[in-house]
């Protein structure tokens, strides 16, 4: 394949699920907000999002979702993550299944529409989240059942999982800087609960630990759970299939992702709360963001480097 | 005849050649089914599908991006809901003076870069071939595989008051439009199920076949690696490119994909270089290789033309082809078709003036009201001088262009397009429509898929079908009789 398409595949799926999460994150702290402003203001997830020049800040939840729906300079806004998945997927149609390319392009055609922030301003917020938030989960079910298995769907999944981890690196140290600002355990473990619902693992977590938030559990079920799917450990699993099948069949070298993935793997697999306490959580999840940048970066400079 | 709401004010344009009323102010029978078809549809639902047809292009991304103030915007090509309707023994005829007419185009282009017997014979002079822009001295002597340099042809017709065609382009470069060829088809039979059947239409769904096998003909190779090259997501064609290129299953490239080494073609995949045989680029010739053509150009390959001329790989349609496309070369084409192929035209010319001709210049400007001033190298509708229309200020301007240069200039009678019904504002009015044919030729011959692009100009009485000045399109139905 084409190191280009291939580059392109790979930055389809990680701009959708970019969105998907951040959707998931609006539409969760919309409700906390609702609840406990003081406890979920709207500045960290503003900040986390915001990768424009300027700077920008609110505590209006509308105009904050509107920002990080619409804003047109802020790159990582639902508008440009979109408009940029679909750039990419219009120039690799071949690639692609033709229900797969309808959908990302019916996902930009409504949001480009000229009432849709009129509807936002007006409307039910949550509804509108979910409407967008339906594009995504469309998205992945018709890449389910029409993409055929091989190097497209393959590099795909690569994106998906590698914006996965940072997705769950990221909720999680976003959270750990309100955690820290609080002594009292009642709080932190409104946080918890919050994090957990960011990332959906909420119902799995009350059927596991039943409804008492710890920092041990939380962190065991987000970093190490095997089961479920949006878990560190899921996730390096899956990524690890998907450069294993590339690999297998001749479109990556074998090199030093390979190598990276092992790392990050162990570290994850093999790590007790106890080990990660004695370290600080802190230190543990910057260390594993650092480990996911090598590898974005190793897939980046030696598969798809265009100075060739 | 029934008129209705359909016709109310259906004004025919005086002195025109309309393809569904008659001169006796019947409707042609080849209209007959779609008019009935139609007259059953309330203007209401009628207005329904008007709309269904944008919203499909839409959703299928049928789209170019129009860049305003960093913000890009989606623009369909216009579509009138309307088909256009040749009938078989109208096509046949075209199909023979488009098969004939590329014929000889392409023995011209292959005898202007090797042996110029049509020079040395007096029937073309020498210095308008080397004057002509898009004549390449890098293209003399090189040998091309079956001695073919035009593979896609996309020849421009319209038909005059008398009913015949005339040729008014012939597009032998990287000629667009095929893709609303295929798209207006699509559209048509989720407007009017039912219909193309019943009309016996003939299917166009197999040009990117077609296409296909002649470029992969061009391989000795029984595999070959052929590829799309396009100059990317900011051109307007850009949609066609990547829906020609997912239609044929081949690879769609930009410039920056390709590398050539030791005078061999590859493009950069994830595991290595591969090598490519075929080429079937969209970029033009000014932009193929930096080191022999514009040297800013970042939209071509480095080298791709010293692979070419060694027969390394095959690029499509050969460099140099716009030489006999050229609006002054147009003119001799009626003495080639006599001179290769010892054949009467059946494809009418224009009548042309070349106002390098003094004498030619001169009737012009004395018959300045009734012409169309072109520049022998332009196209897309722009830097013309449509005489009926120009004030005096303008023709003066224009004149004084003209004198500085006159032979770069071509001067012709302001035709009268033939008009075909469209749906305008709920009824149906004539428009002046054209007709873009496309001819594959390969080492076995020649073919046109029945059908083409049929552009109209939707503005009332305007003779500009160009997209990119209030030009639309419409499906195309060539009946099987």
């Amino acid at each position: 394949m084409l190191s280009r398409a291939a580059n392109n595949l790979i930055w389809i799926e990680r701009y959708m699920e970019r969105g998907n999460g951040m959707l998931s994150l609006l539409k969760v702290n919309f409700s906390a907000n609702q609840d406990s402003p003081e406890l979920f203001s709207w500045s960290p997830i503003i900040k986390n999002y915001n990768a424009s020049e300027n700077e920008f800040y609110t505590e209006d939840a509308i105009e904050c979702i509107e920002y990080l729906i619409f804003n047109a300079d802020n790159p990582n806004s639902i508008l440009n993550l979109v408009t940029k998945a679909r750039e990419n997927a219009r120039s690799v149609q071949e690639h692609l299944s033709r229900e797969l390319w309808l959908c990302i392009n019916n996902y930009y055609l409504y949001l480009t529409q000229k009432d849709l922030i009129k509807k936002l301003r007006t409307e039910d917020p949550v509804v509108f989240l979910d409407d967008l938030k339906k594009f995504h989960l469309m998205y992945i079910g018709t890449m389910d059942i029409t993409q055929e298995r091989g190097p497209s769907y393959y590099f795909m999944n690569v994106g998906r999982f590698l914006e996965r981890l940072i997705q769950i690196s990221e909720f999680t140290a976003m959270k750990l800087i309100e955690v820290s600002k609080t002594t009292d355990s009642l709080e932190q473990s409104f946080y918890w609960k919050n994090l957990l619902l960011s990332v959906g693992g909420y119902q799995l977590y009350l059927k596991t630990y039943k409804s008492s938030f710890q920092e041990d559990n939380v962190i065991h079920m987000l970093f190490q759970d095997q089961l479920f799917p949006r878990s560190m450990y899921y996730c390096v699993n899956k990524l690890n299939r998907h450069v294993k099948q590339l690999i297998d069949i001749q479109e990556l070298e074998k090199n030093n992702t390979e190598f990276l993935l092992g790392k990050l793997e162990s570290t994850i697999k093999y790590a007790t709360i106890e080990s990660i306490n004695q370290q600080g959580l802190n230190q543990f999840v910057l260390g594993i963001k650092q480990d996911i940048k090598n590898i974005s970066f190793s897939i980046n400079t030696v598969y798809f480097s265009h100075s060739n | 005849m029934d008129k209705g709401f359909l016709f109310s004010s259906y004004d025919e344009l005086p002195n025109t050649w309309d393809e569904m009323i008659s001169n006796t102010a019947e409707i042609r029978p080849q209209y007959e089914a779609i008019i009935e078809c139609l007259k059953k549809i309330s203007q209401e639902e009628l207005s329904k599908k008007e709309e269904l047809s944008k919203q499909l292009f839409m959703s299928q991304g049928v789209t170019f991006t129009v860049y305003n103030d960093n913000e890009g915007i989606e623009k369909i090509f216009p579509f009138d809901i309307v088909p256009r309707i040749i009938t078989g023994a109208e096509w046949d005829f075209i199909e023979r003076g488009i098969k004939q007419r590329i014929k000889a185009l392409n023995l011209f282009i292959k005898d202007i870069y090797n042996e110029q017997f049509i020079i040395k014979d007096g029937i073309v002079p020498a210095d308008l071939i080397y004057s002509c822009p898009n004549y390449l001295r890098e293209m003399k002597g090189v040998k091309v595989p079956h001695d073919i340099y035009v593979h896609i042809a996309g020849v421009d017709l319209i038909r005059n008051n008398d009913g015949e065609f005339y040729v008014l382009e012939d597009n032998l470069r990287t000629p667009s439009g095929v893709s609303y060829m295929l798209e207006n088809r699509e559209i048509s039979k989720r407007l009017y199920p039912g219909i193309l059947p019943k009309n016996n239409v003939r299917s166009v769904s197999n040009y990117p076949n077609l296409l296909y096998k002649k470029l992969k003909d061009l391989s000795y190779k029984n595999n070959p690696n052929i590829v799309l090259l396009t100059p990317g997501i900011y051109n307007s064609a850009y949609y066609e490119h990547s829906t020609l290129a997912r239609l044929m299953g081949i690879e769609l490239v930009e410039g920056s994909d390709l590398v050539v080494k030791n005078h061999f073609v590859y493009m950069k995949t994830t595991n290595g270089l591969k090598q490519v045989d075929v080429i079937y680029r969209r970029v033009d010739d000014d932009f193929l290789d930096p080191l022999e053509f514009n040297a800013n150009s970042i939209l071509g390959v480095a080298g791709i033309m010293a692979s070419y001329r060694k027969g390394n790989v095959n690029i499509i349609n050969a460099p140099g082809t716009g030489v006999a496309d050229d609006k002054a070369i147009y003119v001799y084409v009626p003495d080639m078709i006599h001179y290769y192929l010892n054949e009467e035209p059946i494809l009418k010319n224009i009548e042309t003036y070349q106002l390098g001709k003094p004498e030619e210049l001169k009737h012009v400007i004395e018959n300045i009201k009734t012409m169309v001033i072109k520049k022998t190298d332009g196209s897309g509708g722009y830097g013309m001088l449509m005489g009926h229309e120009a004030s005096e200020e303008e023709i003066n301007d224009y004149l004084a262009t003209v004198q500085k240069n006159p032979s770069a200039f071509i001067a012709q009678p302001i035709l009268k397009l033939s008009t075909a019904p469209c749906y305008i504002n709920g009824k149906l009015s004539p428009r002046c429509i054209d007709l873009r044919p496309f001819a594959l030729s390969g080492k076995d011959g020649i073919e046109i898929c029945p059908g083409g692009l049929t552009r109209v100009a939707l503005k009332k009485g305007s003779l500009v079908v160009n997209s990119s000045q209030g030009g639309g399109s419409k499906d195309t139905w060539v009946i099987q009789e």
